[in-house]
């Protein structure tokens, strides 16, 4: 059951979006639309688990003091890698997400998960966190996305869902995505206390 | 001087960690370039083709060539050429784009075409975006019919919301590349 903990975290408890509040540069960036969300997500947790599994492995021979450069070496080299899988074979995936893509090696999420989880936990503990952590990523990425696409371009998954609407432009831009953000937390956090309150 | 010992073997002990780490990620990664270049490659050879077929539609063929480091295509119906499909950089919001437009023998615009691009998601993105329902990109359906060289943001092409730098960044280039292109051929 502890083990299975490791994964359910990173879905609600320590969300790295909502709760941990981590990577919240490419998360405004790419939140535009669905598609970009799912496609963010899926590369990010990529990156989690294989960075994961190789600095849990690495973690008897890797000294504290040069762990930044080896964690980043790892992290990099596999967000090179689905960076050019994405080209070969999601050309147009890899085209809207653009720079975003490269951007992984330093979202906060994966090194922070290194230098937190997986530096120090043995392998199958670091893998089941990095797929919560990557997992709960990707949903949020998709809730944000689904709501600024959905108000601010009036489509879900490209698909026109109503015309007789007007969606205001600011949803799509910077602003709209804080407010999105900002709101969704400020709701998860009035849930999170109310329940404590009741534990009290 | 016994600890200057110490340190240096850690120091070296350090690198000699740090540095088998990169060499294995070298190793994987000119794996994976090697194993992805052709597929990279041929997706964007896929691409141009695609682009090629629908700004010249009556063209058979393409016969790639170069003029003063301006790569285009003859657009070839048997054995006449019915015009030129020029490749164009331009210098966007977010980096270089490349462009690919199909013009007739005297530079009316064909067909515009973006192959590539960096600009903002959502915004400048649009100018190679197809609207739901429609079938080409509304923003590049605006040169059809156009000379190239007269094309120009607020005379008669219209910017996209929001994303004024983007559209003006595919009509300067589109305008000035076939300019050049077109001075070239004369010659």
């Amino acid at each position: 059951m502890k083990t299975l903990g490791e994964f359910i975290k990173g879905l609600w408890r320590e969300n790295p979006t909502f709760r941990l509040v981590l990577g919240l540069c490419p998360t405004l960036a790419v939140s535009t639309s669905v598609v970009n969300g799912i496609g963010m997500g899926i590369a990010a947790t990529f990156v989690l688990v294989g960075s994961s599994i190789f600095v849990s492995l690495t973690r008897g021979i890797v000294p504290e003091k040069v762990r930044i450069p080896c964690f980043i070496v790892i992290i990099a080299t596999f967000v090179t890698i689905i960076d050019l899988l994405m080209k070969a074979y999601a050309p147009v995936l890899s085209r809207s997400l653009g720079m975003f893509v490269p951007l992984i090696v330093v979202n906060c999420i994966v090194l922070g998960r290194a230098e937190a989880f997986s530096s120090k936990e043995p392998l199958a503990r670091s893998i089941l966190d990095a797929l919560g952590m990557g997992i709960g990523f990707t949903w949020a990425l998709v809730l944000i996305s689904a709501i600024r696409e959905v108000l601010g371009n009036g489509t879900f998954l490209g698909k026109i869902l109503t015309a007789n609407f007007e969606p205001p432009l600011f949803m799509i831009l910077a602003p709209g995505a804080l407010l999105t953000i900002g709101l969704l937390i400020g709701i998860m956090n009035y849930f999170v206390m109310k329940s404590k309150a009741r534990v009290k | 001087m016994v600890w200057l010992e110490e340190e240096m073997k850690e120091l070296i002990k350090f690198g000699l960690i740090l540095g088998i780490i990169c060499l294995v990620a070298t190793l994987v990664l000119a794996v994976t370039y090697e194993v992805t270049k052709p597929k990279i490659e041929a997706q964007s050879k896929r691409g141009e083709n695609a682009a090629l077929k629908e700004i010249m539609p009556d063209a058979a063929s393409f016969n790639e060539k170069e003029i003063g480091g301006i790569k285009y295509f003859e657009a070839l119906k048997g054995k006449t050429i019915i015009g030129y499909c020029v490749t164009v950089v331009g210098e966007g919001y977010g980096g270089y784009m490349h462009l690919i437009v199909g013009i007739d023998q005297v530079g009316v615009i064909k067909g515009v075409r973006v192959l590539d691009h960096q600009e903002t998601p959502g915004l400048g993105s649009q100018i190679s975006e197809v609207k739901p329902g429609e079938k080409d990109p509304g923003f590049l359906r605006q040169f059809i019919g156009k000379s190239a060289r007269t094309v120009e943001v607020g005379k008669n092409i219209d910017t996209i919301t929001g994303a004024t730098i983007s559209s003006k960044a595919v009509t300067s280039a589109v305008n000035k590349t076939v300019n050049e292109f077109l001075a070239k051929m004369k010659r």
